[in-house]
C-alpha cells in the first residue's frame, strides 16, 4: 500500500448510483473518482493511478465486462470488480479470463461491498 | 220472305231488247212469284256466270241468246244453280237437246207462260236449296271426322275405349306404341295389355267401375317400370255412351313427375342448408321486407318461430346493426358487401354481435327482387379476440419486461444503499444527541470527529435522492399498470398524439441506451378508436423497430440507433408513423409480415402475432398499415387511421 490514499474508479451510468456509492465510501479514506460513461472511464483508467475499478454492466455504448477488459490493458494491477442487477446472466468462465476479482449483485448490501473493496485494495 | 237473306235471286240472261229481247215476256212472269224475288237481267255468258256462281238461286237462259246461252249451260253444268231454258216455241228436239246440255227445264213461251214459268222457277229454287243443305251438313261432318281422327292419332297420351265389359274396341297410335307393340286391339281385355303392376297401382278395375257408374271423376297417378325406368301413368276413365263404352286416357307423366321431384328435392335441400346454417338468413323484397327467415335469425335477433315474414328489416338491421349499411346497397346498387361487425339489439334488451353481409337476389333475367343477407353471431369470436389480443399484449409485456426491470432495478439499487447509511447517518445523530447533553464539549468534540456539516449534507442528500428514486420506480409502475389494463371495448374519440407518446415512453425505458427517440408531431382531431388496441399496435411497431436496431448493431458490432416517431393528418384520417434505421427488412420477407406467427426471430423471442395482431386492429379500425423501406436503411411503419372510425360515423368532440 502507497503512502498516497488508494485510488478507487466507480463506473456507473446513473449518476444517483454513483453518488451513494460515494456517500457509503466516504469515511473509508479513499480517493474516489466516478465516471458516469464507459468513455470517461477509459479516460481516467489512462490517466490517473488507478487501484481498483468498481463498474456496473449494463451500459449504454459498451459493457461492464468491456470496460474491465480495457481496465486490464490499461492499469493491469488495478483490482476489477463488477456490479449488475442480473448476475446470474455473466458467464463465470468470462468473470474468470479476465481476473474478475468479485461480482457484486445489485441492490447491493452496504457491508458486504465495503469489505471487498478494503481486501482489493489492501491487496492492491 | 220479306228478311234480306230469304231473298230469292233469279239471274235472266235473254238477248238486249234492241236485239229482240224481252219479248216473251220472262221477266214480267217471274215477277209474279212475289215481293222477295230479285231479278237480274244480263246479256251476255260472262255476267251471268259470274252472278249467278255468287249468290243466285235460279238460271233463266232464252234460248234466243243463242252460243252465249250454251256458255252459260257449260260453265254453271257441274256446279252451281240451276238453269232453265225458255224457247218461243218447243219441239221434242229443242226439249232434248236442252237436257242434254245440262240444263234443269225447258218451258216454251205459250199461253199459259205466265202461270208455267213461276211454278217451274219456284220447285228448281226449293230443290237446290234443299240439295245446298244436305251439301253443308255432309262437308260438317266430314271436316269433324277429319278433326277428330287427327285429335286422336296426335294426342299425346295413350286413348283407348272399351266397352262395357272391358274389352278394347278402338285404340290410338300412342297407345299402340306404348302398349300393343304392333299387335291387333279390337276384342282384346284391357287386363292382358297393360301391364299388371301398372293395372294395381291405378287400380284400373275399380276406376273403370266409378267411370261406368258415373261416380266422381279424379285423375290418379300410376307407377310402371318399363325395363330399368320407372314410369309414371295420369290416368283418367270417361263413360261415353248409354251402351257402357269408356274412354280410358293414360298420359305419360314420367317427365314431369321427375321434374316435379327434382323441385322438391332441391328445395328439401336448399331449406336443410338453409334451416341448420349456423348463421341468420334472411332474404328481403325490394321493399327491404323480410320474405324468408331460417330459424338461426330467428334466434340471433330473439323473435318467435315464423313471425319475421313481412317485417321491416330495419327494425334489426338500423346503423347498430349493418354500420356499413350493406343492405341498403344491396337494395339500391345491387352490390354485394361484406359489411363490418355490428350489434344487434333485439326486443328483449339484448345485443348480440354480427358480422352481416348482403347480396343482391336476381333472377335468371337479371331482375333485381332483393337482397339475401347473412349475419354470424359473431360473440365467440369476439370473445376470442379479445383474449388473442390480451394475450398478445401479454407477450409484448414480457418482451417489454426486462428492460422495465432494468429500469426499476437501478433506482432500488441506490434506495436500498442510502436506506442503511440513513440508518448509519441516524445513529450518528443519536450519539451526537447524547454528546450535546453531556455539554457542548463533548458536543464540539463529537461533531468534528464526526464531521457534522458533511453528514448533515450526506443525509439530505440520501433523502431526497431516495425520494427521486422511489418516485422514478412509482412512475414506472403506473406506466406498466395503466399499459396492462384491458381494453373496455368502447369506441371513443381519443388524442392519438397523446396514446403515441404515452407508449413511447415506456418503450423508451427498455431502449434508451442505445436509441435516440426523436418526436415528430402535428396537430391532430380526434379520432374515434380503441385508444388501448392503437397503443398496443404503436408498442408493437416500437418494439420492431428497436429491435431492428439491435438486429443492425449486433451485425455491425455495436453503435446506436435512432427511431422517429411522427404523426400527420392526411385525407379524412391521421397518420402514425414509425421509423427505424435498423437492420431494415428483406424483400423475401416484406410480403409476409403482416401474417400471423411469421417471425424471423428465435423461438421464444417472439410470438410472431405482433404485427399480424396490428394489421388486425388497424383493419378493425377501418385503417390500412403498411411497411416501407426509409431511405438510408432501416424501415418506416406507417398508420392510417380514418377519424371518424370505420364505419364512417364522425368522432364526438
Amino acid at each position: 500500500m502507497s503512502s498516497n490514499p488508494p485510488t478507487l474508479l466507480l463506473v456507473d451510468d446513473e449518476a444517483r448510483i454513483l453518488s451513494a456509492l460515494r456517500r457509503s465510501l466516504r469515511r473509508e479514506g479513499w480517493r474516489v473518482l466516478t465516471a458516469g460513461t464507459p468513455a470517461e472511464a477509459l479516460r481516467l483508467l489512462a490517466e490517473e493511478p488507478i487501484d481498483a475499478v468498481l463498474s456496473d454492466h449494463k451500459m449504454p455504448g459498451m459493457s461492464g465486462l468491456e470496460v474491465l477488459e480495457a481496465a486490464a490493458r490499461l492499469c493491469p494491477a488495478a483490482a476489477r470488480i463488477l456490479i449488475s442487477g442480473w448476475p446470474d446472466e455473466i458467464p463465470a468462465e468470462r468473470l474468470e479470463a479476465l481476473g474478475i476479482r468479485a461480482l457484486v449483485p445489485k441492490p447491493w448490501d452496504d457491508a458486504e461491498l465495503k469489505r471487498i473493496l478494503r481486501e482489493a485494495l489492501a491487496d492492491a | 220472305m220479306g228478311r234480306a237473306r230469304e231473298l230469292v235471286r233469279i239471274v235472266v240472261a235473254e238477248p238486249s231488247p234492241r236485239e229482240g229481247g224481252g219479248k216473251l215476256g220472262t221477266v214480267e212472269a217471274l215477277r209474279r212469284i212475289g215481293r222477295g224475288v230479285r231479278i237480274e237481267v244480263v246479256h251476255d255468258s260472262a255476267a251471268a256466270i259470274e252472278l249467278a256462281r255468287s249468290t243466285a238461286d235460279l238460271v233463266i237462259v232464252d234460248r234466243d241468246l243463242g252460243a252465249e246461252g250454251e256458255r252459260v249451260l257449260a260453265a254453271l253444268r257441274r256446279s252451281g244453280p240451276p238453269v232453265v231454258i225458255v224457247t218461243p216455241e218447243a219441239t221434242a228436239d229443242v226439249a232434248l237437246e236442252t237436257f242434254k246440255s245440262g240444263a234443269a227445264d225447258c218451258v216454251t213461251a205459250g199461253a199459259d207462260y205466265a202461270d208455267v214459268l213461276p211454278a217451274v222457277a219456284l220447285e228448281q229454287i226449293r230443290a237446290w236449296r234443299a240439295k245446298s243443305a244436305r251439301r253443308a251438313v255432309h262437308q260438317r261432318i266430314r271436316s269433324l271426322e277429319r278433326l277428330h281422327a287427327t285429335i286422336v292419332d296426335h294426342f299425346p297420351a295413350a286413348l283407348a275405349v272399351l266397352d262395357a265389359e272391358g274389352r278394347l274396341v278402338t285404340v290410338n297410335p300412342e297407345f299402340e306404341r306404348a302398349f300393343l307393340a304392333g299387335g291387333a286391339a279390337e276384342g282384346r281385355p284391357l287386363e292382358g295389355v297393360l301391364p299388371a303392376d301398372l293395372l294395381a297401382s291405378a287400380d284400373v278395375p275399380e276406376l273403370l267401375g266409378r267411370a261406368l257408374s258415373g261416380g266422381a271423376r279424379s285423375p290418379r297417378i300410376a307407377h310402371a317400370r318399363d325395363g330399368d325406368r320407372a314410369r309414371a301413368f295420369d290416368v283418367r276413365a270417361e263413360k261415353l255412351d248409354a251402351e257402357g263404352r269408356i274412354l280410358l286416357v293414360l298420359a305419360d307423366v314420367t317427365e314431369r313427375e321427375r321434374l316435379a321431384k327434382n323441385v322438391r328435392d332441391l328445395r328439401g335441400y336448399m331449406e336443410n342448408i338453409i334451416n341448420t346454417m349456423y348463421s341468420g338468413l334472411v332474404v328481403v323484397d325490394e321493399a327491404g321486407r323480410v320474405a324468408v327467415a331460417n330459424p338461426m335469425a330467428e334466434r340471433i335477433l330473439g323473435e318467435p318461430r315464423g313471425s319475421l315474414k313481412g317485417r321491416a328489416v330495419s327494425d334489426w338491421f338500423g346503423p347498430a346493426a349493418d354500420p356499413g349499411g350493406c343492405i341498403t346497397r344491396s337494395l339500391t346498387e345491387g352490390a354485394r358487401v361484406r359489411g363490418a361487425e355490428g350489434v344487434v339489439l333485439r326486443a328483449d334488451g339484448k345485443s348480440v354481435p354480427v358480422a352481416i353481409s348482403s347480396s343482391p337476389l336476381v333472377d335468371a333475367d337479371g331482375t333485381r327482387l332483393g337482397a339475401v343477407v347473412i349475419f354470424p353471431d359473431v360473440s365467440e369470436l369476439v370473445q376470442l379476440q379479445s383474449q388473442v389480443l390480451h394475450t398478445e399484449k401479454m407477450a409484448s409485456l414480457g418482451r417489454l419486461a426486462a428492460g422495465v426491470a432494468h429500469e426499476i432495478n437501478n433506482p432500488m439499487g441506490f434506495v436500498h444503499a442510502n436506506l442503511a447509511q440513513m440508518e448509519e447517518y441516524l445513529g450518528d445523530v443519536a450519539r451526537l444527541l447524547d454528546a450535546a447533553r453531556s455539554g457542548p464539549e463533548c458536543f464540539a468534540s463529537l461533531a468534528g470527529e464526526l464531521d457534522a456539516e458533511t453528514l448533515l449534507a450526506d443525509f439530505g442528500q440520501a433523502v431526497r435522492e431516495s425520494q427521486e428514486g422511489s418516485e422514478r420506480i412509482r412512475h414506472i409502475v403506473q406506466d406498466l399498470r395503466a399499459f396492462a389494463y384491458r381494453d373496455d371495448g368502447e369506441w371513443v374519440p381519443a388524442d392519438l398524439n397523446r396514446c403515441l407518446d404515452s407508449t413511447a415512453h415506456i418503450v423508451w425505458t427498455m431502449m434508451k441506451h442505445s436509441v435516440v427517440l426523436q418526436k415528430e408531431y402535428a396537430a391532430l382531431p380526434p379520432v374515434r378508436c380503441h385508444p388501448k388496441q392503437l397503443e398496443q399496435v404503436f408498442m408493437n411497431l416500437l418494439v420492431n423497430a428497436y429491435q431492428a436496431i439491435e438486429a443492425r448493431a449486433a451485425r455491425d458490432g455495436g453503435g446506436t440507433g435512432l427511431i422517429v416517431v411522427g404523426t400527420a393528418t392526411r385525407d379524412d384520417g391521421v397518420v402514425i408513423s414509425v421509423s427505424d434505421d435498423g437492420a431494415g427488412i428483406s424483400p423475401e420477407h416484406a410480403d409476409r409480415i403482416f401474417e400471423p406467427f411469421f417471425t424471423t426471430k428465435e423461438v421464444g423471442e417472439g410470438t410472431g402475432l405482433g404485427l399480424s395482431t396490428s394489421f388486425e386492429i388497424v383493419r378493425r379500425h377501418g385503417g390500412t398499415i403498411r411497411a416501407l423501406p426509409r431511405a438510408g436503411g432501416g424501415t418506416t411503419f406507417e398508420v392510417f387511421l380514418p377519424q371518424q372510425g370505420p364505419d364512417g360515423r364522425t368522432a364526438e368532440p
